[in-house]
């Protein structure tokens, strides 16, 4: 997967989670959480699909490095690049 | 038989849980002793009509653009579109204390607010007060039981006030004797004051069919008529189920919604835990009354919330029904429901379980008892809204000997243990508690409970 690509996989995955989120201005450097309203509970729902779809395996203590877009990104690359 | 996770019990909690947990692993299995789903909230039939058995409002309403509600939360977390559900929301409901005061409060927290203003005017800074602490007090936090009526007294210097707020809060939410736990409190202020109450348009019947469809639908599994007989243990381990058929079902991970002391008496070796307080029973009578009735019955109140004179007792009561206090519904008072050719009207009152549960030996004085308490509630509450016994059609009571039986709840207590296990952990590494007794109450509160426990203990480790 390109950047690009997992880029657009995490933004169907929180697309999936709530249908009216709006990607509209979001800042790839900032919180996720923050500035689509979500909660620790759908965080979980980001970490539990990249499972079922690509079976990654995400650590507890890893969860921080997905906060923003582009800490996502830098997490996933190296893990999803034969995907 | 292995299943990666097996849930015990198909009421509320579990199937929140189930369904939770099958939408990333699909071979989830949930069995249910009874032969229909709902638990505590299901439905049955007398005389081919739909009476609908735990439902007077569901708490915490939320519009469907509020993500951070409780509400709408839960339904992001099970994957049900709000799309699919209608909610109808209360007309707008009272705390009755006769001959003292009485309250009005909707789904808009400014009516609580002005009754509060215009009522105890003395009160309305620390009311206020009341409000500030609540923003900013975290009720979700690990903590011991800390007392509501001591706190509340030191806040608020009118015992009436507390009182009538209590009220409520207690009924539709306290396992505990005369107080509740504050972030129990926290919790109820928020869900019956501030978010307020609603119902689906449809009935219990159809809300129930929808989440198990939905479950099914992510490719679950759940038996009905499937009673769990032992939990089999190997130290701190569950290795799996014994089921009344004499089954035996493998599991990884266990949930359990049955209660806590109801899940060690499956557990062979293992003392069932001790209680120090007394369980809550409530007796419950559903009227159907045709109209028009002698005099017109309210049409603009959904639940009052009654209690005679200035001190109110939530207690199980010495006597087989404490008629002092009690809730009474009027489940055609919510907006946009359609209209039906009977009306319902719903008492509840606090019962002594034990009692109640002598009784049943003789079943000719438990039946008569029972219509003596429906009689005398219809009384009660006739001094309240008008009179409407000679156009009753239809009367059901239940008592804490009919939750039991139906249920398999300790003592028919609705709300089971006064002592909550808030983290679902009963000391084993893979069987875990939910709904009732992990302490998030009522229909909202048992689905989230079921949800955050999957989340908590089985997701990370599936
Ligand atoms: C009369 C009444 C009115 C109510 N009114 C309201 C209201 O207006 N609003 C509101 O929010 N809440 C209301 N409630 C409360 C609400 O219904 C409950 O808090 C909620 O449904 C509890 O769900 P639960 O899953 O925790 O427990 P339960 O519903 O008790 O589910 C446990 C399930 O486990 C099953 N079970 C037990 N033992 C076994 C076994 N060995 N093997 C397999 N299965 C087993 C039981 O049959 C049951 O189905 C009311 C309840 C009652 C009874």
């Amino acid at each position: 997967m390109t950047q690009e690509d997992i880029k657009n996989l995490i933004l169907e995955i929180i697309e999936d989670i709530d249908d009216e989120a709006d990607f509209a201005g979001l800042d790839p450097d900032q919180p996720l959480r923050d500035q689509l309203d979500l909660d620790s509970m759908d965080f979980l729902d980001i970490v539990m699909e990249l499972r079922k779809r690509h079976k990654l395996q995400i650590p507890e203590e890893d969860y921080p490095q997905l906060a923003t877009l582009n800490s996502c990104v830098a997490y996933l690359l190296p893990l999803l690049k034969n995907a | 038989m292995k299943v990666p996770l097996l849930v015990i019990g198909g009421g509320l909690s579990g199937l929140a849980a189930a369904i939770r947990a099958a939408r990333f692993t699909p071979d989830v299995l949930l069995v249910e002793k009874h032969s229909r789903l709902g638990g505590l909230n299901s439905y049955f039939y007398r005389n081919k009509i739909l009476f609908e058995t735990g439902l007077h409002a569901i708490t915490n309403y939320a519009e469907p653009d509020n993500k951070k509600a409780p509400l709408n939360r839960l339904l992001r977390q099970l994957k049900l579109p709000r799309k699919e559900l209608t909610f109808c929301q209360q007309l707008q409901s009272e705390i009755v204390f006769r001959d003292c005061q009485s309250l009005l409060f909707s789904n808009d927290f400014e009516l609580f607010r002005t009754e509060i203003n215009t009522k105890f005017p003395k009160a309305v800074d620390h009311f206020h007060r009341l409000l500030q602490f609540l923003h900013t007090f975290d009720p979700f936090l690990p903590a011991p039981f800390r007392s509501t009526k001591k706190f509340l007294a030191e806040m608020i210097p009118d015992p009436l006030l507390i009182e009538m707020m209590l009220c409520p809060l207690m009924y539709y939410g306290s396992s505990h004797e005369q107080d509740m736990d504050l972030s129990q409190f926290a919790i109820m202020f928020r869900a019956i004051f501030q978010e307020g109450m609603f119902r689906p348009r449809g009935t219990m019947k159809d809300f129930i069919e929808l989440i198990d469809t939905h479950y099914l639908n992510l490719g679950g599994t759940r038996r009905l008529c499937c009673g769990v007989k032992n939990i089999i243990v190997q130290q701190n381990r569950a290795m799996g189920v014994e089921l009344e058929s004499g089954e035996i079902i493998e599991c990884n991970h266990i949930v359990s919604t049955i209660g806590h002391a109801e899940t060690f008496r499956l557990i062979a070796g293992h003392r069932v835990p001790e209680e120090k307080l007394p369980r809550l029973g409530f007796i419950e009578s559903i009227f159907h009354v045709k109209e028009p009735s002698p005099s017109p019955l309210p049409a603009d109140r959904t639940i009052i919330f009654f209690n005679d004179g200035h001190r109110f007792s939530y207690a199980s009561p010495v006597d087989f029904v404490d008629f002092s206090s009690g809730v009474i519904c009027f489940p055609a008072n919510f907006r946009g429901l359609p209209a039906k050719s009977m009306r319902e009207i719903r008492s509840t009152h606090l019962a002594n379980g034990s009692k109640w549960q002598n009784l049943a030996a003789s079943p000719a004085e438990y039946t008569m008892q029972k219509q003596a308490a429906a009689q005398l509630s219809v009384q009660l509450l006739e001094n309240m809204i008008g009179s409407f016994w000679s156009n009753i059609v239809y009367v059901d009571t239940f008592t804490p000997v009919t939750i039991e039986r139906y249920t398999s709840k300790m003592g028919g207590a609705i709300y089971g243990s006064p002592n909550k296990i808030k983290d679902g952990n009963i000391g084993f590494s893979n069987l875990f508690l939910a709904g009732t007794d992990q302490g998030f109450l009522g229909i909202i509160g048992s689905m989230l409970s079921g949800v955050s426990i999957v989340n908590q203990h089985i997701l990370p480790k599936l």
